[in-house]
């Protein structure tokens, strides 16, 4: 049954933007209009107070852990134009780097899957888009992608490592032959999603059907098959679901999960790919499963906080 | 007695007409009225002959209905009617629609004639863009001004030609035409929609907006941040227009409870209480326009149009016109006189005829008095409109011009202006006239250290003399615009001097252009500048390791300040609306001066920093739930929490994966069997009943008596049963379906083992099933294998590019034989077969396969996924089991490269020569000559050699050759 395993007490001094738990969900890093990040230890259901960091002159909108692999990193990214990457070295979190390539808040930042190295996507409402690289020796990498968004970038999303069909053995020794790519969603209603060629970032497709600003786009993880799917949501209330199963990533399809009364704020995949966490304006959390026949139905709703994920449905139970 | 001398009015009916627009043309001769079936057009000479009609067929009402206001086009009007602009002619008293402008994709809100180019209109729309047509051209809009939000109204500037104003919700845009991108200034100017926008006829940079927030505001667009100076009413305002004569506005209000459908006029330099009201009409007034004034006449005229189809025509008389205005004194004596005198009237006639509901018989009294106070005070008051006076300009005037300053005195009616440009010097005397700028063009003087010759100063004095003559003629001010002629006319002198190629200063003091005419504030948290910055989100939820909920939302007690049913704003802008208290929301109005403090607080730095996203939600609990408790006290000594708790959720039952089955899973491929048993039981363990029967079918397909035969001319391989490969597919797109990566993973390894060929692997000679497997996996992708770890972690060759590893790994791939082995090289196709019965046997290994070959690549991901997950799990050793049975490689292993360093000169070296020293970089410890191939380090002291030197010195001894004492055996793994 779902239950409440833990309930961290921030002691954040003002409103909280994000919060999010590490690859093995061992800890929970929060941020806040405070202009701090914290990060939690959340192990066995305790909450210790690791680091409490300060750098952003700002509120902060939005965190991102990267991959395990390359140590305890963390991004955040604020309404001062920053993006600061923490790096925790001997316990201490200390700032890696700082980038300050972007002339308005930054909204959002996603690391990229880890087989990409340590590459990070930020999305700012300059409407660009920045990708930073780490190229080893703490040097970073700037690509930007200008005007990706009129007016300006809400969110970013990178899409799971997926190696294209047509090569199937690479040679060893050699990097393989990934095909990078990463949606966005901004305030020209469209969600778009770029890719890698010959190392420049292009503008592979645009995504229309909501009628106004896009807040999120969350790009399902992949469990190997050969569908892509992506969620995005909108100041319009709306939350489509795009699916593509053409191998050329061409031609998606729209479909509505559902309209909100209000703006939806954010979308989360389960790890599976199968559950889809939608969050807005109206303060309240949900919970939508595809069902076998492809419809989308709300599996549960977490209100105001108060309660847990309740009323799961007989059906739903009987399915697992 | 007020009401007679405007009561003096025409009133018609069109009982049939059911109009919801209408206009008055330009030379005031016609008006039309837009119906649904018909638009009528009046002739407001002699309104109450039979208007002439000109049908339309449409289903929509017309929105907006505007004649072209130039001369020479004053029989052109235009209507729009949904998504489409009909331009009509009318000539000769008949009518007809002659084009339609197509573009806009959902309802046209707004459209207006250029006031400059007779060609053009721009018409705005919900669909986000504001459009610029050119009748001559009306297949598309020549310029589209994107707005992301849709606009309610658009006007064009009277007095910029490029300048026009749009109004979205509660902002209003400015935009420049040649600027299309993106507006010019924004302007936050109410907390509710705006209905009405109109520029002021004089002052390019002043318009009125009238909101649903019960007020009208006056705006200089150069300072959005602050209106100069408001209109509250009671009720929402519709529309609020200036009038032609000076000073003068009418407002129309949103008609609520109380059927108040009088028209008001008022005076802008005081909007304590109307000036006149226009009452007569029974039911909301739809549109009011001004009629040109007649040649030779000083009345004028106000058309209007109601819901109660009538049209009435008002007359304005210079008496009334000048309650508005405020230039002289006795002037305004005479209105005063005449403004009391219509208030008794008024009030007297309070019983026949419904007033503005603001003037009961007590408010009246105050509002006398105010009158009074306030006109004895104009001379003084700061006027919304126009600047009158000297003070007023000089606080407005914009000169952030590079290289002049500007000192102003009021007091003694003169400045300054020091401008230097080049090597240039001037220095300039104003003295402004008592009149100025009321046709009285001041004077300018040059003064030391002047340094410009005296025929540039005669050009100068003219230039400027003719700048102000021109502006005071119309009543204008005239500062501004002179220190620009001023500053344009020098740098051009330095250009024209320049390119002769006599100034030296060109290079040194290159010619700047003035600053942009909207020097941009300083960037505050939440202020206009946000305007594309989303709104924060204060709630959340996010999946987080492999099966947590992380969430978080708004604290209960803060609640929002807009009723739930208005949507959360959509950008950060929406807090500039706690900035300062002029932006203070109106239910705040009501609230006590403490509370006050708290939101709105005074635009200091310090207050500006406090405005934070929690403002927006704050107050309404404060107001609501804590108002009384907190009474008198300071609210910031208690601490609110903002924050609220971050609840982390075990949703891991929602998942199709689980972790207790990744525990228990086996992946025995010595005994398949076995496997699948235990592996139903561990299913059925955890209440997976559908699991256990699959791994109960799972055990049955892989039974030993189904083995197919190496013979392709044996039996039918089990795989081609429906009960073979079919079910299999079919159990693999069910939990597909689920997402159940877990259950894919697990039987794709399961199957992968018992269908890898026997034949396959005789290279091996006779080595059981799970070996094999091992094996090929084990030399193809070492590092994914669990004894890989532990061995070759020392071997290197001097030459980096072939490791012992790669080596085989690459045989495997090129010696032909091998092909057999490797399911994926079936793939390929790359082999040519030429032998026939070579052929027969492979397709028959593909046959008899239970998982289909070719979709090989899709089960590895499977793998791979759930390895991933393992992982998360932090189960690593399972994950090691289950990678095993990937076909493909994963990344490869990128981890230890040896590096060298040159023995002779200590530079880091590739390959075995330095390329510093050009000698060898590593010489063997036991034969002393330089290594090349393959070779041994001990990774503690560094010391090593050719691998078959150093095999045989460790068969018999545990130190290092080299004799450093070094351990080498036990120091590093060999």
């Amino acid at each position: 049954m779902v239950s409440v395993i833990n309930t961290v007490d921030t002691s954040h001094e003002d409103m909280i933007h994000d919060a999010q738990m590490d690859y093995y969900g061992t800890r929970l890093a929060t941020c806040s209009s405070d202009r701090s990040v914290k990060i939690f230890d959340v192990k066995n259901g305790g909450q210790i107070l690791v680091a409490d960091l300060r750098g952003h002159e700002g509120p902060v909108w939005q965190v991102a852990w990267a991959h395990p692999m390359y140590g305890n990193i963390l991004a955040s990214c604020s309404y001062d134009r920053k993006v600061i990457i923490w790096k925790e070295e001997n316990g201490t979190w200390d700032k890696m780097y700082e980038y300050t390539g972007h002339e308005s808040s930054v909204n959002s930042v996603c690391w990229g899957p880890y087989d990409y190295g340590l590459i990070l996507a930020c999305g700012s409402s300059d409407g660009a888009i920045s990708l930073i690289t780490s190229t080893g020796d703490e040097q970073w990498d700037i690509k930007k992608i200008s005007n990706a968004h009129t007016i300006g970038c809400n969110a970013v999303s990178w899409a799971p490592a997926v190696l294209p069909g047509s090569l199937i053995d690479q040679p060893s020794g050699q990097k393989p032959n990934y095909i990078k790519r990463f949606a966005s969603g901004g305030c020209d209603n469209l969600v778009k999603i770029w890719k890698e060629e010959d190392g420049q970032w292009k503008e592979d497709q645009k995504l229309e059907a909501h009628s106004d600003w896009v807040r999120d786009v969350g790009w399902a993880p992949s469990i190997g098959l050969p569908t892509s799917t992506i969620a995005s949501c909108s100041q319009d209330g709306r939350v489509f679901i795009w699916t593509c199963d053409d191998p050329a990533g061409n031609t998606w399809t729209a479909k509505l999960l559902h309209k909100f009364n209000d703006v939806v704020w954010h979308v989360s995949w389960s790890i599976t790919g199968n559950i889809l966490a939608v969050s807005g304006g109206d303060n309240k959390v949900t919970l939508w499963k595809e069902s076998v026949d492809g419809q989308w139905a709300c599996i549960s709703d977490v209100n105001k906080g108060q309660g847990a994920v309740s009323s799961i449905t007989e059906g739903q139970q009987n399915e697992q | 007695m007020a009401a007679r001398w405007s009561s003096e009015n025409v009133v018609v009916e069109f009982r049939d007409a059911q109009a919801t627009a209408m206009s008055v043309d330009c030379l005031g001769r016609h008006a039309v009225l837009s119906g649904r079936r018909f638009l009528y057009v009046v002739n407001l000479e002699m309104p109450s002959e039979a208007p002439r009609k000109i049908g339309r067929q449409s289903k929509w009402d017309v929105g907006t209905v505007q004649w072209n206001p130039h001369r020479t086009e004053a029989h052109l009007f235009a209507a729009s009617s949904n998504q489409r602009v009909d331009l009509y002619v009318w000539q000769d008293g008949c009518g007809e629609a002659h084009t339609s402008l197509l573009g806009h994709t959902r309802v046209i809100s707004d459209l207006d004639w250029s006031w400059f180019e007779p060609e053009f209109l721009v018409t705005s729309s919900v669909d986000t863009y504001i459009y610029i047509w050119d009748t001559r051209d009306t297949r598309k809009p020549t310029v589209a001004l994107s707005a992301v939000a849709g606009a309610s109204q658009v006007k064009w500037n009277r007095r910029n030609q490029y300048c026009l104003a749009s109004s979205h919700d509660g902002d209003v845009r400015i935009w420049d035409k040649r600027k299309p991108n993106t507006a010019v200034e924004y302007v936050a100017a109410h907390l509710s929609k705006i209905h009405g926008l109109d520029w002021h006829p004089d002052n390019e940079y002043i318009l009125a907006t009238s909101s649903q927030d019960n007020s009208v505001r006056f705006w200089d667009y150069r300072q959005p941040r602050k209106y100069l100076n408001i209109l509250s009413c009671q009720v929402p305002v519709w529309k609020a227009r200036y009038t032609p004569f000076s000073n003068g506005l009418v407002t129309v209000m949103v008609p609520q409870l109380r059927r108040e459908n009088s028209l008001l006029l008022w005076s802008t330099l005081d909007l304590n209480s109307p000036v006149h009201a226009f009452v007569g009409h029974d039911d909301v007034v739809l549109e009011f326009q001004w009629r040109p004034q007649k040649e030779g006449s000083k009345d004028c005229q106000l058309v209007t149009w109601s819901r109660d189809q009538t049209l009435r025509i008002w007359r304005v008389d210079p008496q009334l016109q000048k309650l508005c205005a405020s230039d002289i004194v006795e002037e305004l004596m005479d209105g005063l006189t005449l403004a009391t005198d219509s208030e008794k009237t008024l009030r007297s006639q309070d019983s026949e005829a419904p007033l503005s509901p603001s003037l009961n018989a007590d408010e009246s009294h105050d509002q006398q008095e105010g009158v009074q106070s306030s006109l004895s005070t104009s001379s003084r008051h700061d006027a919304p409109g126009l600047p009158q006076t000297l003070q007023q300009e000089f606080s407005l005037v914009n000169l952030q011009i590079r290289n002049v300053n500007v000192e102003m005195d009021a007091v003694n009616r003169s400045c300054f202006v020091s401008a230097h440009c080049g090597a240039n010097r001037v220095r300039l005397v104003v003295k402004f006239p008592a009149q100025y700028p009321n046709n009285a063009a001041p004077s300018f003087q040059f003064v030391s250290p002047t340094t410009i010759s005296s025929s540039m100063k005669t050009k100068i004095q003219k230039i400027l003399t003719d700048t102000s003559l021109q502006k005071v003629k119309r009543n204008q001010n005239c500062l501004e615009p002179c220190v620009r002629q001023l500053v344009s006319c020098l740098e051009s002198d330095i250009v024209s001097a320049s390119e002769d190629g006599t100034n030296p200063y060109i290079l040194t003091n290159p010619v700047t252009p003035a600053l942009p005419a909207f020097p941009r504030v300083t960037n505050t948290y939440g202020s206009y500048q946000d305007a594309n910055i989303p709104f924060p989100r204060t709630s959340g939820a996010r999946f987080c390791g492999t099966g947590f909920l992380v969430y978080f939302t708004r604290p209960m007690t803060m609640h929002r300040t807009a009723p739930p049913t208005e949507p959360t704003p959509r950008s950060l802008s929406a807090l500039s609306a706690y900035h300062s208290g002029v932006m203070t929301p109106m239910k705040m109005r009501s609230e006590s001066q403490a509370t006050l403090r708290l939101y709105s607080g005074s635009p200091t730095r310090t207050d500006k920093e406090q405005v934070s996203i929690s403002s927006f939600y704050y107050k309404e609990r404060k107001s609501r739930r804590w108002k009384g408790k907190r009474e008198g006290t300071d609210c910031s000594n208690r601490p609110i929490k903002l924050a609220g708790k971050v609840i982390i959720q075990e949703v891991s039952c929602l998942l199709p994966v689980h972790k207790a089955l990744g525990e228990t899973y086996v992946l025995n491929v010595n005994d398949i069997q076995d496997t699948c048993q235990k592996n139903a039981a561990a299913a059925l363990a955890i209440g997976r009943r559908d699991l256990a029967k699959v791994w109960a079918l799972a055990s049955a397909a892989t039974s030993l008596d189904l083995s197919p035969d190496s013979e392709p001319d044996a039996d039918t391989p089990w795989a081609r049963h429906p009960f073979g490969r079919h079910l299999l597919e079919t159990l693999l797109d069910h939990y597909s379906h689920m997402s159940d990566v877990q259950s894919l993973a697990m039987l794709c390894s399961v199957f992968r083992g018992q269908g890898s060929p026997h034949d396959s692997f005789t290279l091996y000679g006779h080595q059981n099933p799970r070996s094999s497997v091992l094996a090929l996996h084990h030399l193809r992708y070492p590092s994914y294998t669990s004894s890989s770890v532990t061995s070759g972690s020392c071997s290197s060759t001097s030459d980096s590019t072939t490791t012992t590893w790669n080596m085989i790994g690459r045989d495997s791939e090129h010696i032909p034989p091998w092909g057999e082995s490797s399911p994926d090289d079936y793939r390929y196709g790359n082999q040519v077969y030429t032998d026939p019965r070579e052929r027969e046997k492979e397709q028959h290994d593909m046959n008899k396969r239970l998982l289909d070959p070719a979709n090989t690549l899709q089960f590895d991901d499977f793998k791979k996924c759930y390895g991933e997950i393992l992982h998360r799990w932090g189960l690593k050793e399972k994950r090691a089991e289950v990678l095993k049975f990937v076909s493909c490689p994963p990344e490869p292993h990128k981890g230890i490269e040896f590096g060298v360093y040159c023995c002779h000169c200590r530079s880091q070296a590739r390959g075995t020569q330095c390329a510093v020293c050009k000698r060898f970089t590593f010489q063997c410890a036991i034969c002393h000559v330089a290594v090349r191939g393959s070779s041994n380090f001990c990774l503690s002291c560094g010391h090593g050699g050719h691998t078959s030197h150093m095999m045989e010195w460790f068969r018999s001894q545990e130190v290092c050759p080299a004799g450093c004492g070094c351990h080498c055996l036990l120091q590093s793994t060999f």
